[in-house]
């Protein structure tokens, strides 16, 4: 039988601990066919588990050019997280996925692009960043700023500065006032008020901003401001889900299913949707 | 022109199944005043005298209340995964055609792009001998989302109560052919005109619109003041469908299993951040309007709710689709 509930067996061969409570993993798939034949799309989702707490729904945060394995990123925060957070390099996770869409690379070729993140929303943009970084090229100006509310709380921080390094690239970090170390060189302030300060004209780029929502609210005015349409500004929802498939019955928001339809909405696409979410 | 079988040759029927090891599952009487869908002890067990709406459905045979979807077991350097969901041939008898017509409803859900085969295996396995309706209660309102008193959607066969006590018999697929094969039918007319139920109560379609032209109405808030969030119109209602997946077992061995869950419960869509889209009750009983007649007739093409009246009839506050609808409809 055939059975969707049923996860793949991945052996976790790589943890990287982020902070405090934050940790991302490799996982290679233990079975060697699956392994060579899995593909996914930047942006889409898994659900991981850890067998005897259950299961939680965490983006993709690798890129799909990296063939040996996936990654994602979690923070320690309920039973399912405890568990996987206690687990270590060599022993035996679930997956299951790929679900939902992915970004649409298509209509993003050729435009400058933007990704704004805070805290623990980082992951789902950091993928798409190293796919755009491996398909250069294809766009034009990279901006990234990202911030959290202290310096300790800013995750794949090597990552920044690797990722400044590439040409036409700028990264932006920030923590909030009040969070940051006396050696911290990145601004002091919110994402929208430093993105403000850095002076992009988003005329002709797309965007991709997650985080908290109140980080989300500041910032689309600010989009707005610097040429941007919100029909050109994404992101990638996190509605609750146990299934991922479109059965469960929890993640609508409205008459879409995020695990389904989602979870990469543009922001003109959720100004047509209810408040649900 | 029909086929019929007295009261006394179904039981005999019936009986028979149960003695060449079937499962058979019907409406018994499990204490005065509630009966249930539940699997048949005997043959006498199964309440054919009168009209009663038991107070749980027929989902529990394709949807069980709990379920293993796989069991784990874990060793010094592996995880082995097992298949630990059980399949069995079920016959449902007595059901209404309220609780018929809830299966091909949920098929939709369980088999949109992603097929969940542990569903259609257990589905499989199920025939649904329903019996028509000779009478209904004011909670009952099938007669306002299309379906009948005798409506055959979903059901192999269909009894058609005579005044004499039996039953006119529609076999309606092989399945049901099959099963009645060594019944004692005799030929005969039709026994009476069929029982044309409630009168219709609302037009669904305009509970949709509303539904979706009402996100941010008091009117959700001014129902819900009553809900307690007890979760019992879910867990009755044919079609409700909503479930948790959880692990249940320890750390060396158990089983992946799915449960139901309702719509009701705040922390059905919590967040782990604390964040909660639906963090109030009107939110909720909102989510359960809007589910059944606008987001599901979005997606498949008919709304999610039989008529059965289980969720008015099993809550305590007297809400439940009928009494909310109404008020939509009636302005």
């Amino acid at each position: 039988m055939d059975n969707l509930y049923r996860p793949d067996l991945m052996e976790i061969i790589g943890i990287q601990q982020h902070t405090s409570d934050v940790k991302s993993m490799q996982l290679r798939f233990r079975d060697p066919v699956r392994a060579a034949n899995f593909r996914f799309d930047v942006g889409q989702f898994g659900i991981y588990s850890a067998f005897g707490s259950g299961e939680s729904t965490f983006n993709i945060c690798s890129s799909s050019n990296w063939r040996d394995r996936i990654e994602f990123c979690f923070r320690k925060v309920g039973r399912v997280t405890e568990a996987l957070w206690k687990l270590e390099v060599g022993e035996t996770m679930g997956f299951r996925g790929p679900y939902g869409g992915g970004y649409p690379w298509a209509e993003w070729r050729g435009k400058d692009l933007i990704f704004l993140g805070g805290g623990i929303a980082m992951p789902p943009i950091r993928c798409a960043i190293w796919y755009a970084l491996e398909n250069r090229d294809d766009f034009g100006d990279i901006t990234i700023v990202y911030g959290a509310r202290t310096v300790g709380d800013l995750v794949f921080r090597d990552e920044l500065d690797e990722w400044a390094k590439h040409p036409r690239v700028r990264v932006v970090q920030c923590v909030d006032p009040g969070g940051q170390t006396p050696d911290w060189k990145g601004e002091i302030g919110f994402v929208p008020s430093v993105f403000e300060r850095a002076n992009v004209n988003a005329a002709n780029a797309a965007a991709l901003v997650i985080g908290p929502p109140i980080m989300i609210k500041a910032t689309l005015p600010v989009l707005e401001r610097t040429g941007a349409t919100l029909s050109n500004v994404y992101t990638s929802l996190e509605n609750r889900m146990k299934c991922g498939v479109g059965k469960c019955g929890r993640c609508n928001a409205g008459p879409v299913y995020v695990c389904k339809e989602g979870p990469v909405f543009t922001f003109e696409q959720l100004r047509q949707m209810p408040m649900d979410y | 022109m029909s086929e019929q079988i007295s009261r006394d040759n179904l039981r005999t029927l019936v009986a028979g199944w149960l003695a060449a090891g079937k499962k058979v599952v019907g409406p018994v009487q499990v204490k005065p005043g509630m009966a249930l869908f539940a699997p048949l002890r005997s043959a006498d067990a199964l309440l054919l005298d009168r009209w009663v709406r038991p107070s749980n459905s027929i989902k529990e045979v394709v949807f069980p209340r709990h379920e293993a979807l796989y069991g784990y077991r874990i060793g010094k350097n592996s995880v082995e995964l097992f298949d630990a969901a059980v399949f069995e041939e079920q016959i449902v008898i007595g059901a209404h055609p309220c609780d018929a017509a809830s299966l091909p409803i949920l098929d939709k859900l369980f088999n949109w792009d992603f097929q969940d085969e542990i569903y259609n295996q257990r589905r499989a396995g199920v025939t649904v001998i329903s019996v028509a309706c000779t009478e209904s209660d004011d909670e009952c309102f099938c007669t306002s989302v299309g379906l009948s008193p005798s409506a055959e959607r979903g059901s192999d066969a269909m009894l058609l109560p005579r005044a004499d006590g039996g039953f006119d018999v529609r076999l309606l697929s092989d399945k049901a052919r099959g099963l009645f094969a060594e019944a004692k039918l005799a030929a005969g007319s039709d026994g009476q005109a069929a029982y044309a139920g409630p009168a219709s109560k609302f037009d669904p379609a305009q509970v949709g619109a509303f539904a979706k032209d009402h996100f941010e109405d008091p009117f959700w808030a001014e129902h819900a003041l009553a809900c307690v969030g007890c979760g019992a119109c879910a867990y009755t209602c044919p079609v409700c469908h909503c479930f948790d997946i959880v692990d249940e077992g320890n750390g060396r061995e158990g089983v992946r299993a799915r449960n139901w869950d309702a719509c009701q419960y705040g922390m059905f869509t919590l967040h782990a951040s604390g964040h909660n889209p639906r963090n109030n009750q009107a939110a909720r009983q909102r989510q359960r309007i809007y589910h059944k007649f606008y987001m599901y007739p979005e997606k498949f093409g008919e709304i999610l709710c039989t008529g059965c009246g289980n969720c008015a009839r099993n809550c305590p506050e007297g809400l439940g689709v009928l009494p909310v609808v109404t008020e939509v409809s009636h302005g």
